[in-house]
């Protein structure tokens, strides 16, 4: 049968056809053939060494420069921080500083530093490295696409954005609370005269609180005001504030500056960082890459070429052995690493690989041990999913539609809900294998003791009323399927950046809608950066593809994402929806403030600004003699716990588990 | 011959400073910069992000600048996606990969292409003649992204005789499936084009006209023959090592090799503006040339081509 398709294809359409088919079967019988328990080859390097493909070519050794996951990675090899992310729970561990104090309503957080700490180059690491590093980050000239991360650290945004404080003669500063809009925000605890009794609960290890000084008096008076640094921006922000105006004539405008951020060294080992606002997760977002510590010398001496292997000091539990872009990244264990002692790994070897099918064949012929999350291909699926090295999770991150809630139809609420009810989420879910169907903001099963609102389910008789409430009624055609005429066809639109998996979703959301409401959405499909580019602009019309994965363990990372205006790339912004987000966090207590924000998640899926659709799935692959690698939620490292198991017996025969 | 080539070295500089400004300018136009990822920037940190660059600068200034060190020192300046890596440096660094790969795929498409055409040309209409043209056919026809992993799905996953991807060296075994996929096009068309010249060249009176003359077959076929049917394949052959020379988006990308392609296409998608210009430039520079190489081997050939 095969062998007359063959001569029929030759015939009719050329010997390219005939080759693809031939190629098409081998794929086919190869990956089937591949009977063990394991994809592919499995045998354990003969030296102590992890070989792993990152991603994407790193921007940069400096974990400040890079948003991105792939060097989030390398920079958990590289750099230590005030806390590490634990290897199954990426909730904070104690890392450089050994532990910390957390003030009653977390707005001010007091980290007690080892003393073992050193640099790669033997030199002592103290406080006074985690103030630099802080400032340096957060510093104007750094231009770090991360600073917004510290943001609320107190002044920190000010001093990013070149902003300045109002001095009148006397040398008394402007307040921000005497100039609010309407109703003032209570301050933090960090913005209060110090009452050392009431802001610290006494611990066993802290029985009394850690020691005044002059600079935290100074956090501890109320915000002061700050206006935008440039002249321009400054008078044309003053003219719409008559009293601001009046008040600030005749005084002096002062810059903020680095000194002027809530960071202080207590003592040699001591920090102390006060935020402008409650931040209960502050202390699991330290672990991010942006607040790891960089050597003051290196990035004096040599400015952005400090990253270069010959100048490059680093402080995490592996350095840098030789580097070649875009081919391979090799690390070596680091003997002055503090903690040293529990690093058995003796090299990384990181490769720079973005093509999911030419990683997945270097995994299987043996040539890496693990590979970055999101790499196994839907065509692999079905054979790789039945390893025992297949990495069955869901991670924190969802997929979700944006819509466009400044354009009509899409201005009406009830027009937005019909197309969420018309999607059948848990049909894609079943298509896709490997996601969970999503109803609400943030991905499902990740963050514990954290009761996620209840979106709306798929409902197609439901939505096909809506949208006649909204005035564009659905009739039901002879042959049993929809159509809705008076709908506006041509202002909706389904955008989304060239991808497979993003055509694949595209494709069934159009069906969902023609099947369920009798319209058939236009799909357009652009390149990455003119797709964000327009996105970020407004000037789809409709739905676009989104995505989003924690930057931290807490749903904030996901519900901030509507925090402040137009960083959603929808135009829906809600000061009610702000108002409670910013409640939430002023509630000391975790299980409230929880509850807070799971009232604010909901307030926000029933204004549809967004269609959920899943919860990702990791979707990666490790050899089983690699040990103390966990699949957690952010798909993140602490490579010191990773080992290389010899014993088979000790191997790992499955998705390993994250509990503890 | 001299003024000639003094001439068209002339002509090359405007050449190359219309291309770089022409990138220059589609590049501006592009939507999109380099810093826009899946989260919207804050306005103030993309502020300093453009004051860092001088993306704020009015486009005259940046034109200026970009030109002066061009010009100047040579300088293409730094990459804005690579912090701190130099656009010369990562030049330098990408360009032996892509040669390595690419001279040795143009040696092998030579050696095979010239030999299978001429077989072809001399037993004309024999199963030498089909057997080597379908084969020419079909490496035409088979674009490398299927050629490529087809020989990795024999080769390294089902043979592990060689790696499946990534630069090794040179010399080593990875290179061999990038050079077969990447020469297999080239050999094609150079097997096509001597057989067609060879054909041509064959019937011709000056041949006819060496045989009287009692000349031996080989020299006849190796001294005259050759000689005139390879004109269409040097031709051809000039500009085609210019671009296997500055690497090849598709078999750089599908066994991971860090040459100057692979750069080449992210540069383009990260909107790197000075990478960018600096690759399109050396492309440029290279590719006239090679143009003006295959000119001057005309000349040496065809004994009637005079400049």
């Amino acid at each position: 049968m095969e062998l007359l398709l063959l001569i029929y294809c030759w015939k009719r359409l050329g010997v390219s056809v005939v080759v693809a088919l031939i190629s098409l079967t081998a794929i086919s019988c190869s990956i089937s053939a591949g009977n063990g328990a394991f994809f592919g080859r499995t045998v354990p390097p003969d030296r102590n060494i992890m070989r792993y493909v990152t991603g994407d070519e790193p921007e940069s050794l400096d974990p400040t420069v890079s948003t991105g996951q792939a060097e989030a990675r390398i920079y958990m090899a590289l750099y230590d921080g005030l806390v590490e992310y634990d290897p199954k729970t990426l909730r904070p561990i104690p890392a450089l500083a050994e532990r910390w104090d957390i003030n009653n309503d977390s707005s001010e957080f007091v980290f007690h530093l080892r003393q073992t700490g050193r640099w790669s180059n033997g030199d002592p690491i103290d406080v006074n490295d985690f103030v630099y590093s802080l400032r340096r980050g957060l510093s104007p000239e750094l231009a770090s696409r991360n600073a917004y991360l510290a943001y609320y650290i107190k002044y920190g945004q000010a001093y990013n954005e070149g902003a300045v404080f109002v001095r009148d003669a006397q040398g008394q500063f402007l307040l921000a609370r005497d100039f609010a809009e309407g109703e003032a925000l209570p301050e933090p605890l960090s913005s209060k005269p110090i009452d050392a009794k009431g802001e610290y609960s006494p611990t066993a290890e802290e029985p009394t609180p850690d020691p005044d000084s002059s600079f935290h008096q100074l956090m501890h008076s109320p915000q002061r005001i700050t206006l935008p640094g440039d002249e321009k921006a400054r008078n044309k922000f003053l003219d719409k504030n008559p009293k601001l105006k009046e008040a600030t004539a005749g005084k002096q405008f002062v810059r903020v500056t680095a000194e002027d951020i809530g960071v202080e060294a207590l003592d040699k080992y001591t920090l102390r960082i006060s935020l402008a606002q409650s931040a209960p997760f502050f202390s699991g977002l330290l672990a991010h890459q942006f607040f790891r510590l960089v050597p003051r010398r290196a990035t004096e001496q040599y400015g952005n070429h400090w990253t270069e292997p010959e100048h490059i000091v680093t402080c995490g539990p592996f350095k840098m052995k030789t580097w070649k872009p875009y081919d391979k990244l090799v690390l070596e264990k680091d003997p002055m690493y503090w903690d040293a002692g529990i690093v058995r790994l003796d090299e990384l070897h990181f490769y720079p690989m973005s093509d999911n099918p030419t990683i997945m064949n270097l995994y299987k012929v043996g040539e890496i041990d693990a590979v970055l999350n999101h790499t196994v291909p839907n065509a692999w699926l079905e054979v790789v999913r039945t390893k025992k090295d297949y990495m069955d999770a869901v991670e924190a991150g969802i997929d979700y539609l944006q819509i466009n809630v400044t354009r009509p139809p899409m201005t009406d609420v009830r027009v937005r809900k019909a197309f969420n009810f018309a999607v059948d989420k848990n049909a894609w879910a079943a298509w896709r294998k490997i996601v969970k169907p999503l109803t609400a903001f943030t991905p499902e099963g990740i963050f514990q003791g954290y009761n996620q609102p209840k979106g709306d389910q798929f409902d197609p008789e439901r939505a096909r009323q809506l949208l006649g409430e909204a005035g564009y009624p659905v009739t039901k055609q002879s042959d049993g399927s929809y159509s809705c005429p008076k709908f506006p066809v041509d202002e909706v639109q389904y955008t989304y950046n060239t991808q497979e998996s993003n055509q694949k979703m595209a494709e069934f959301m159009q069906a969902q809608w023609k099947q369920n409401l009798g319209i058939t959405v236009g799909l357009r499909n652009m390149e990455m950066k003119t797709f964000l580019s327009l996105r970020s602009k407004l000037e789809y019309k409709g739905f676009t593809r989104g995505g989003w994965s924690a930057d931290y363990m807490d749903p904030f990372t996901f519900l901030s994402l509507f925090y402040t205006g137009g960083e959603s790339g929808t135009g829906w912004l809600d000061p009610k929806y702000v108002a409670m987000l910013d409640q939430a966090n002023r509630t000391p207590d975790k299980q409230k403030r929880y509850d807070l924000l799971a009232q604010a998640e909901k307030y926000l899926i029933d204004a549809q600004p967004i269609i959920p659709i899943d919860t990702a799935s990791a979707n990666w692959v490790k050899k089983p003699y690699v040990k103390g690698m966990y699949p957690n939620p952010g798909s993140l490292f602490a490579w010191k716990f990773v080992y290389i198991e010899r014993d088979q017996s000790k191997w790992d025969y499955g998705t390993p588990s994250l509990s503890e | 011959m001299f003024r000639f080539i003094i001439r068209r070295l002339f002509i090359t500089i405007p050449t190359i400073l219309v291309v770089i400004t022409l990138t220059w300018g589609l590049i501006k136009l592009a939507p999109g910069n380099f810093y826009s990822g899946e989260k919207k920037l804050p306005a103030a940190i993309e502020k300093n992000i453009r004051e860092k660059y001088g993306l704020d600068k009015p486009w005259y200034q940046q034109y200026g600048k970009t030109m002066w060190n061009i010009l100047r020192h040579g300088d293409f300046g730094t990459s804005l996606k690579y912090e701190g890596q130099s656009v010369n440096g990562i030049i330098a660094r990408s360009l032996p990969v892509s040669a390595a790969v690419g001279i040795l795929a143009y040696i092998l498409a030579l050696l095979i292409g010239i030999t299978a055409g001429s077989i072809a040309a001399l037993k004309q209409n024999s199963r030498w003649d089909y057997s080597s043209m379908a084969l020419a056919m079909l490496g035409i026809s088979v674009p490398n992204f299927v050629l490529g992993p087809i020989l990795v799905l024999v080769f390294s996953l089902s043979l592990y005789w060689l790696p499946p991807s990534r630069w090794g060296g040179f010399p080593s075994k990875n290179l061999i499936l990038p050079v077969l996929t990447l020469s297999a096009i080239y050999m094609a068309y150079i097997a096509r084009l001597t057989r067609a010249g060879m054909l041509e060249v064959l019937r011709s009176d000056y041949i006819r006209t060496a045989r009287s003359k009692g000349l031996s077959e080989k020299d006849v076929l190796v001294r005259h023959a050759l000689r005139g049917g390879l004109m269409p394949v040097i031709s051809y052959t000039g500009p085609a090592l210019a671009f296997l020379l500055t690497g090849t988006v598709v078999v750089e990308k599908l066994f991971a090799l860090p040459g100057l392609g692979n750069y080449f296409i992210q540069a383009s998608l990260n909107r790197d503006e000075p990478l960018i210009i600096g690759i399109v430039a050396f492309i440029a520079i290279t590719l006239l040339l090679m143009n003006l190489l295959v000119d001057i081997a005309y000349a040496f050939l065809d004994p009637r081509v005079r400049y």
